[in-house]
C-alpha cells in the first residue's frame, strides 16, 4: 500500500535535503534557545553596573563580552534584548501576514472594484517612506514594544498584500476552484478553505523574510532613539553606545553581530522554504 | 414525447473587455450568441467546436458556473437563471461536472477520500456516519481501491485523478453531468478506460451528460445528440447517425474531414477534399452574415449579407443557407 | 539505397533522484531519404527523446548517451564536435516543436527570427535573405507575406506561428525535418492545414520527415513506415499498412482498438461497442525489471514475459514479443 505523502510533507523533506537552509535552521533554533532560556543559566540583573565603564571583551574573567558605556555586562544585556528584538519582529511580521493576506484575498479572489479599492489602498501605503512613517507613529503613540511593532507591521504589509493577489488570481482560474463551486460551495468556504492553503507556499517564505526586515527595522528606530526606554533591545544597545563607538567598537559590535546572525539564519531558511515549495528547482 | 432534463433558449453570454478611452462604451465580446438546446434523460448531447467555438462557456453557464446575459435555462422544470443562490446552491445536488484537466480539477492539499466526501458534507447528503462508506462504495464504482483514499492527488497518475473527479461528480446521484473534454488530456489507452466507465455508469444509473468535446472520434462513440458550435452559436444539430453520415453544414463537413482517422491512408495516396483557409474571425469584430462565410468554400454572396438562423433539413437542424445534400 | 538517419543500438540515460534511469535502451532506427517515419507511444515511452538525440540535443546534464551510433549521412554525430553539430543542425536536420509560441523569440518579428536562420547558414546579404523571407512565408501558405514578415509572434494564431517555425525548419532546405507533436496545441482544421502543409512541402522538397505522434490517424494519413515504442524501446515496426491492419504486438493492437474510429459505422444507429482497454498505466523508468516492460498490463503474458524481455524479432516485420500475432 502506499503511503499518503501531503505536499507540505513533500515540501518538508525537500528542505532538509538542503544544507544551507538546515545550517540556517540549527542556527536559528540556538539562538532563540540562548535567548529564551540563557537566563536560567545566567540569572542576572542587566541594569547592574558589574565594572568599569568599557571594559574590553575578556580583560576581566566573568565578563566575556565586556561592559558597556554604563558599565553593565553585554553577555546580560545580549540575552535580555534577545527577547523583545525577536518579539517585535515575530508580531510585525505576524501583523503583516494578517493584513496582507486579508487585504490580497479579497482583491484577487473578487476583483472589481472591490480589488481597486484595496489596491489603491495598498499602493498609497506602499509610497509612504516606510522609515519616516513608522517614526511618525511612533512619535505619536509613544515608543513602546506594542506600536513598534504595529508601526513596522502597518507599514511593511503592501508587499504581502501584493503577493497575496497574484496567487488568489492564479490560483481562482484553477479548475478546482470551480470545481467546489459546483459542489456547492460558498465564497468563504472557496477563499479560506480552498485558495488559500494553495497560496500559502510563498507566503510563508514572505513571513519567514519579514521576520529578518522587522528585526532590521526594530534595530533602525532603536539606533534612532525610538525604542522603547523601558525595554532593552539589540537595537537599543547599538544606539545606546553610537557615541562611544571610537573608543570602544565592542557595545555596538556584538548586537550587531546577534542581530546579523539571527536576519542571516532566518534568510537561509527562508530561502530553504522558497526552495522546498518551488516545484521547479526539484530534481525529478 | 418526454420532457427534455436540462433545456436552453436563447442562452448569451457576453464579456466585457475593456472600453474605448476611459469613459467610452464597454467592448463586448459575445462567446455565446443565442443557443438552444435540449437534453433528454438518460442521453448524452455533444458540443463540439474548435477552441473559441463557446463550448464550454455555453455549458458553464448553462448550470450556473459561469455568469450567463440573457436566456433562460430550464432543468427539470426549473428555471436556473432565475433561481435564488441558495436555492440554486441546492440544485447542484444534481447536477455535477467533471473537468478537462485532471492535474488542476483537484485540491492538491486535500486527500482524495475528503475530495470525495466534500459534496455529501456540503449537501447534506446522508447521514455522516455513513458518509465514509458512500465514498468506498464510489471508489470501487470508478475503479480504484479504497485504501487509496487517504493519498494525495500528486500521487495518482492522470486517469487515476480522472476517476477520482469522476468519483466525486457521482458521489451525490446527480441526474445531469457536464463532462468538459474529460478526456482529452489523457493518453489514448487511457482515454478509452476513463470513456468505457462514463458509459457504464450511464447505463448504471441511467445518467446524462452534456459532454463537451473537440474530438470528432470521441464524440461519436459517447454521444448520442450533437450540436456544432462555431463563434458562439450552434450550427448544426442532428442525432448520431444523422451528424456522422450526412453532415449538412460546411463545417461540419469540414471538420470531419479535417478529424484524423485510421481508414485515411497515406499509402492509398489520401488527398484531403478541400479545408478551409485561414483561423477564425476574431469574436469582436463579427461579420454581419454567416460568421463561417469568411472560410467556408462554398459561401456566396446572401452569406456575407445574411445571417442563417438555424432550420429543419431533413433530421437535421442547420443553419446556413446553402445545406449540403 | 543507404538511409539518411539511422540510429543503431542507442542507449541514453538520465541521472534522476531514483538514480540513473535508461530512457533509450537498444534503440534501432533507420529514416530513408524522402519518406515519413512515424514514431508513436504514449506519454514517457521515450519517442521526444528519440528526436532529441537525433539533433544531438539531449540535454547534458542529466541526459547520457552511453552507447550506440546516430549516423547521419553516414557520419557518427555522437563523435561530431559541437561546431559541426551546430552546422548541421538548422542546415541539415530541422526541428519543428509542439508549442510554437515558445519556440519563437516575442521579441523579434517572425521576419527577423527566420532572416537571421537563414544568414546563420548561409553566405548572403540581408537583403538577399528578406527576400527569401518573403518566398518562404508564401511557400508555407500564410497571405500577405510581406505584411506578415512585420509581425511579431504574439499577433499571429497558433496555426500561423506554425506555419512561421516551419518556414524556418525549411529556409536551408534541410534533408530530414523531425516534426515533434506538430499539431498537439493545435485545432483539428488547423491542424489538417498543417498536415497538407507537411506532404506539400515534403512533395516540393523530397525533404524526409520524421513525426513524432501519440495519434494513430496522424500516422495513417502522414507516414510511410511506423515505429511503435513503449518504456525506451522500440517494439514494433513496420510500413503504416503493416502496423496499422496486421499489428503483432498486443500493445500494438491496444493502442489501435482503444481509438474511437471516425467514420466507422457512421450511420449506425445501435450504441457502438466499447472501445479495447489496456489496463493500468506505463510503468516508471526506474521500475522496469528483466522481463518485457509490458507484461504486467498484457492479456497474454507469462512467467516467461516476466522474466526474458523478448528482442525485437522479424515475424512478419519486426515485433518484441514472445506471443506475437496469438490473440488472448
Amino acid at each position: 500500500m502506499t503511503k499518503a505523502v501531503s505536499p507540505l510533507g513533500e515540501a518538508w523533506g525537500q528542505f532538509l535535503r538542503n544544507k544551507p537552509a538546515v545550517a540556517g535552521l540549527a542556527l536559528l533554533i540556538v539562538i532563540v534557545g540562548f535567548v529564551l532560556y540563557g537566563h536560567f543559566l545566567f540569572n542576572a540583573d542587566p541594569y547592574r553596573i558589574v565594572w568599569g565603564p568599557l571594559t574590553a571583551p575578556g580583560e576581566r574573567e566573568g565578563i566575556p563580552l565586556g561592559t558597556d558605556f554604563l558599565g553593565r555586562d553585554i553577555f546580560v544585556l545580549l540575552l535580555k534584548g534577545g527577547g523583545p528584538t525577536m518579539a517585535v519582529g515575530l508580531s510585525a511580521a505576524l501583523l503583516t501576514v494578517v493584513i496582507g493576506i486579508a487585504m490580497g484575498a479579497l482583491a484577487g479572489y473578487f476583483g472589481g472594484w472591490v480589488d481597486d479599492l484595496l489596491m489603491r489602498l495598498t499602493e498609497f501605503f506602499q509610497v509612504l517612506p516606510a522609515l519616516l512613517f513608522a517614526m511618525v507613529l511612533v512619535t505619536l503613540f509613544a515608543p513602546s514594544l506594542v506600536t513598534i511593532s504595529f508601526a513596522i507591521g502597518i507599514v511593511s504589509w503592501p508587499g504581502t498584500a501584493r503577493l497575496t493577489r497574484a496567487e488568489f488570481l492564479r490560483i481562482r482560474e484553477l479548475e478546482y476552484v470551480t470545481a467546489a463551486r459546483s459542489i456547492g460551495a460558498g465564497n468563504s468556504r472557496i477563499i479560506w478553505k480552498v485558495i488559500l492553503p494553495n497560496a500559502l507556499p510563498p507566503l510563508i517564505v514572505s513571513a519567514a523574510l519579514t521576520v529578518g526586515v522587522a528585526i532590521l527595522f526594530e534595530a533602525g528606530l532603536s539606533f534612532l532613539g525610538l525604542g522603547d526606554p523601558n525595554t532593552i533591545s539589540w537595537g537599543q544597545m547599538i544606539g545606546q553606545n553610537r557615541n562611544f563607538l571610537l573608543e570602544a567598537w565592542w557595545p555596538v559590535a556584538i548586537p550587531g553581530l546577534a542581530i546579523f546572525f539571527t536576519v542571516f539564519a532566518v534568510s537561509l531558511v527562508g530561502d530553504g522554504l522558497n526552495d522546498a515549495f518551488n516545484p521547479k528547482l526539484r530534481s525529478r | 414525447m418526454t420532457t427534455p432534463l436540462l433545456s436552453a433558449r436563447k442562452l448569451e453570454v457576453s464579456f466585457e473587455i475593456g472600453r474605448k478611452g476611459f469613459f467610452g462604451k464597454p467592448r463586448l465580446l459575445r462567446a455565446v450568441r443565442g443557443v438552444d438546446f435540449d437534453l433528454m434523460p438518460g442521453r448524452t448531447l455533444g458540443l463540439v467546436g474548435e477552441s473559441g467555438s463557446g463550448k464550454t462557456t455555453t455549458a458553464m453557464a448553462a448550470i450556473r458556473l459561469a455568469p450567463s446575459t440573457g436566456g433562460s435555462v430550464s432543468f427539470e422544470g426549473t428555471d436556473l437563471m432565475t433561481l435564488p443562490a441558495e436555492a440554486m446552491r441546492a440544485q447542484r445536488k444534481h447536477l455535477q461536472v467533471i473537468f478537462q484537466d485532471p492535474y488542476s480539477s483537484l485540491n492538491p492539499r486535500e486527500r482524495v477520500g475528503a475530495i470525495v466526501r466534500e459534496p455529501l458534507d456540503l449537501m447534506n447528503v446522508g447521514d455522516p456516519a455513513g458518509r465514509d462508506d458512500r465514498v468506498r462504495e464510489l471508489f470501487g464504482l470508478v475503479g480504484l481501491r479504497p485504501d487509496q483514499m487517504s493519498l494525495f492527488p500528486h500521487q495518482f497518475s492522470g486517469g487515476q485523478r480522472q476517476r477520482i473527479s469522476i468519483a466525486r461528480a457521482l458521489a451525490t446521484n446527480p441526474r445531469l453531468i457536464v463532462c468538459d473534454e474529460p478526456v482529452s488530456a489523457l493518453d489514448v489507452a487511457i482515454q478509452a478506460q476513463i470513456l468505457n466507465l462514463l458509459r457504464r455508469l450511464q447505463d448504471e444509473f441511467g445518467l446524462s451528460y452534456l459532454f463537451i468535446s473537440h474530438d470528432l472520434g470521441v464524440v461519436q462513440f459517447i454521444c448520442d445528440d450533437i450540436a456544432v458550435m462555431y463563434l458562439g452559436e450552434i450550427v448544426e444539430y442532428a442525432d448520431r447517425p444523422t451528424l456522422f453520415s450526412k453532415p449538412r453544414h460546411p463545417y461540419t463537413a469540414v471538420l470531419l474531414e479535417a478529424a484524423p482517422s485510421l481508414l485515411r491512408r497515406k499509402s492509398a495516396g489520401y488527398r484531403r477534399a478541400g479545408m478551409v483557409k485561414g483561423d477564425l474571425p476574431s469574436p469582436m469584430n463579427l461579420p454581419k452574415g454567416c460568421a463561417f462565410a469568411s472560410r467556408c468554400p462554398k459561401a456566396q454572396e446572401r452569406c456575407r449579407a445574411e445571417a442563417p438562423v438555424l432550420r429543419d433539413v431533413g433530421d437535421s437542424r442547420v443553419a446556413c443557407h446553402f445545406p449540403l445534400d | 539505397m543507404s538511409p539518411l538517419m539511422s540510429l543503431s543500438d542507442l542507449r541514453v540515460e538520465f541521472d534522476t533522484r531514483h538514480g540513473r534511469v535508461t530512457a533509450l535502451s537498444g534503440i534501432s532506427l533507420d529514416v530513408m531519404p524522402g519518406e515519413t517515419l512515424g514514431i508513436v507511444g504514449e506519454s514517457g515511452c521515450g519517442k521526444s527523446i528519440t528526436a532529441l538525440a537525433m539533433m544531438g540535443l539531449i540535454p547534458n546534464p542529466p541526459g547520457h548517451v552511453t552507447g550506440g551510433v546516430i549516423e547521419f549521412d553516414g557520419e557518427d554525430i555522437t563523435r561530431a564536435s559541437n561546431r559541426r553539430l551546430r552546422q548541421l543542425r538548422g542546415r541539415d536536420i530541422a526541428m519543428i516543436f509542439q508549442e510554437p509560441m515558445t519556440s519563437l523569440n516575442p521579441v523579434f518579428t517572425v521576419g527577423d527570427q527566420i532572416a537571421e536562420a537563414i544568414l546563420l547558414h548561409q553566405d548572403m546579404s540581408r537583403a538577399e535573405a528578406d527576400r527569401q523571407v518573403i518566398e518562404l512565408l508564401e511557400t508555407v501558405g500564410i497571405p500577405e507575406p510581406e505584411a506578415r514578415a512585420k509581425s511579431y509572434p504574439h499577433q499571429l494564431s497558433g496555426g500561423m506561428r506554425q506555419r512561421v517555425m516551419i518556414a524556418m525548419a525549411i529556409s536551408c532546405r534541410p534533408k530530414l525535418l523531425i516534426a515533434d507533436e506538430p499539431t498537439t496545441a493545435l485545432d483539428v482544421t488547423v491542424q489538417a492545414q498543417i498536415f497538407d502543409l507537411m506532404r506539400d512541402i515534403q512533395a516540393k522538397f523530397g525533404v524526409a520527415i520524421v513525426l513524432i505522434t501519440h495519434d494513430m490517424g496522424a500516422i495513417a494519413e502522414m507516414t510511410d513506415r511506423v515505429a511503435v515504442m513503449y518504456a525506451g524501446r522500440v517494439i514494433e515496426q513496420g510500413t503504416s499498412d503493416q502496423i496499422l491492419d496486421t499489428p503483432l504486438h498486443p500493445y500494438t493492437r491496444g493502442l489501435i482498438g482503444c481509438i474511437p474510429v471516425l467514420g466507422r459505422a457512421a450511420a449506425s444507429t445501435d450504441r457502438l461497442p466499447p472501445l479495447a482497454e489496456i489496463p493500468g498505466v506505463v510503468p516508471p523508468l526506474h521500475l522496469l525489471g528483466d522481463g518485457c516492460a509490458f507484461a504486467e498490463r498484457c492479456a497474454l503474458a507469462d512467467d516467461h514475459c516476466r522474466a526474458v524481455r523478448p528482442p525485437l524479432d522479424d515475424k512478419g516485420h519486426p515485433v518484441a514479443c514472445h506471443h506475437a500475432g496469438e490473440i488472448a
